[in-house]
């Protein structure tokens, strides 16, 4: 910032020789650095319309909407054009993937709207009954949902939007049954437990919930959080005595802040999965 | 329109009787205001003045289906020769939709 201004404020007499380096005046502006909002704890998911119809949001004024019961921020979604409106200061598309329709506004750079040598207007734009991919943030306004979006794009490759809804799906099941290697584990330890029955595709899913829940090998109930389930993996994991590990220990190999750490473990012990030992921030795991 | 199109194929026709739905499959026969689509099976359907199907073509209709289990087409999207589309994908979104339709569309 000093740089900048003594840039522009000192008078060296070589008015001609300073036309040669420094920031345009339009590229300091547009810094996306200047934004008050904090992304660092934004994730992206890949959701459905339907999804975000039926989002909850926690109060009026959050920045952030529930889906699955996790935290949801940017969202990318596949959807087909049903109709675009473009006015003064966004231009506002329709969009159906067939679970819902969302609209979604895309604010105009008016400059680089009136000017055909953009990089913006180089790219293919959206068309009516075209299939499109949207980045953006889903947004209440006057009871009314819409997204905000970053970027949107015409679909090239119709696989796209299979491939979306199945990844959509997966992140759903992620969030709802809990992530797919813990599922994996409690179905080889349940086949293993149970001898041969078989877990095809079908029942996989319905069977791994049932693994984990069933007593002799305890696993993790699907609602846990990642916190806790980070701390679970390394009390499983890591080396050590019976005394169990100690919250710093834990936070070091988990690569957590020492907060989350804490958190994870108190709900692993309200859970019944863990137990205190030397004192009360070391834990071991119950039943190994 | 409706506001939610559930993906179907053809074994899901007499489930989805007289809902809209959503099918991509690929265009056998043409026979004028008639056509016959496969998606895990035939379907026929109805066409509407603005449906311009391509034989072997990968085709996305929005349709209603009817008591006979056929399909009257309120709108269509070409998706391109039919070699371009994956469909063991189309065959497990539908399979996904189904099984995990809350997050695709709202059953009675």
């Amino acid at each position: 910032m000093d740089y900048s201004n003594n840039y522009s404020t000192t008078s060296y007499g070589a008015q001609g020789g300073a036309s040669g380096g420094g920031f345009l005046p339009g590229s300091q502006t547009d810094s996306p650095s200047t934004g008050k909002r904090s992304y660092g704890k934004d994730t992206l998911r890949p959701v459905t319309i339907k999804q975000l119809v039926d989002a909850h949001h926690p109060h009026p004024d959050a920045e952030f909407f529930m889906i699955d019961d996790s935290e949801c921020t940017q969202v990318t979604f596949v959807g087909q054009v049903r109709g675009i409106s473009t006015q003064t200061t966004n231009i506002t598309y329709k969009l159906d993937d067939g679970t819902g329709i969302m609209e979604v506004k895309v604010w105009i750079d008016a400059e680089a709207f009136a000017d055909p040598a953009d990089p913006s207007n180089q790219k293919a734009k959206p068309v009516e009954q075209g299939y499109a991919r949207v980045w953006g943030r889903l947004k209440a306004f006057n009871n009314k949902r819409h997204v905000g979006a970053n970027i949107i794009r015409p679909i090239q490759d119709h696989n796209e939007i299979q491939y979306h809804l199945l990844e959509a799906t997966a992140v759903h099941l992620h969030f709802t049954r809990g992530p797919l290697e813990s599922l994996q584990q409690a179905n080889q330890q349940k086949a293993l437990g149970n001898g041969a029955q078989s877990n095809g595709y079908n029942q996989g899913f319905d069977g791994a919930a049932a693994g984990t829940n069933a007593g002799g090998t305890k696993g993790l109930a699907p609602g846990a959080s990642r916190a806790a389930r980070q701390v679970y993996t390394t009390l499983m994991n890591a080396p050590q005595t019976h005394e169990g590990l100690h919250l710093q220990d834990i936070a070091t190999r988990a690569n957590m802040e020492m907060a989350e750490a804490h958190k994870g473990a108190d709900e692993l012990m309200q859970m019944g999965l863990t137990y205190t030992t030397v004192d009360d921030q070391t834990w071991a795991i119950l039943d190994v | 329109m409706a506001e939610t199109t559930p993906r179907i194929t053809a074994p899901y026709l007499e489930q989805f009787s007289h809902a809209t739905v959503r099918i991509l499959g690929k265009v056998r026969q043409l026979r004028g205001e008639q056509a016959t689509i496969d998606a895990n099976g035939n379907i026929e359907v109805r066409l509407n003045r603005d449906a311009h199907l391509q034989l072997n073509h990968a085709v996305e209709i929005i349709g209603k289906v009817q008591n006979d289990l056929s399909v009257k087409v309120m709108a269509s999207t070409d998706l391109g020769p039919e070699g371009a589309i994956d469909f063991n994908a189309v065959e497990a979104v539908v399979d996904a939709t189904h099984r995990y339709h809350e997050i695709f569309y709202y059953k009675e």
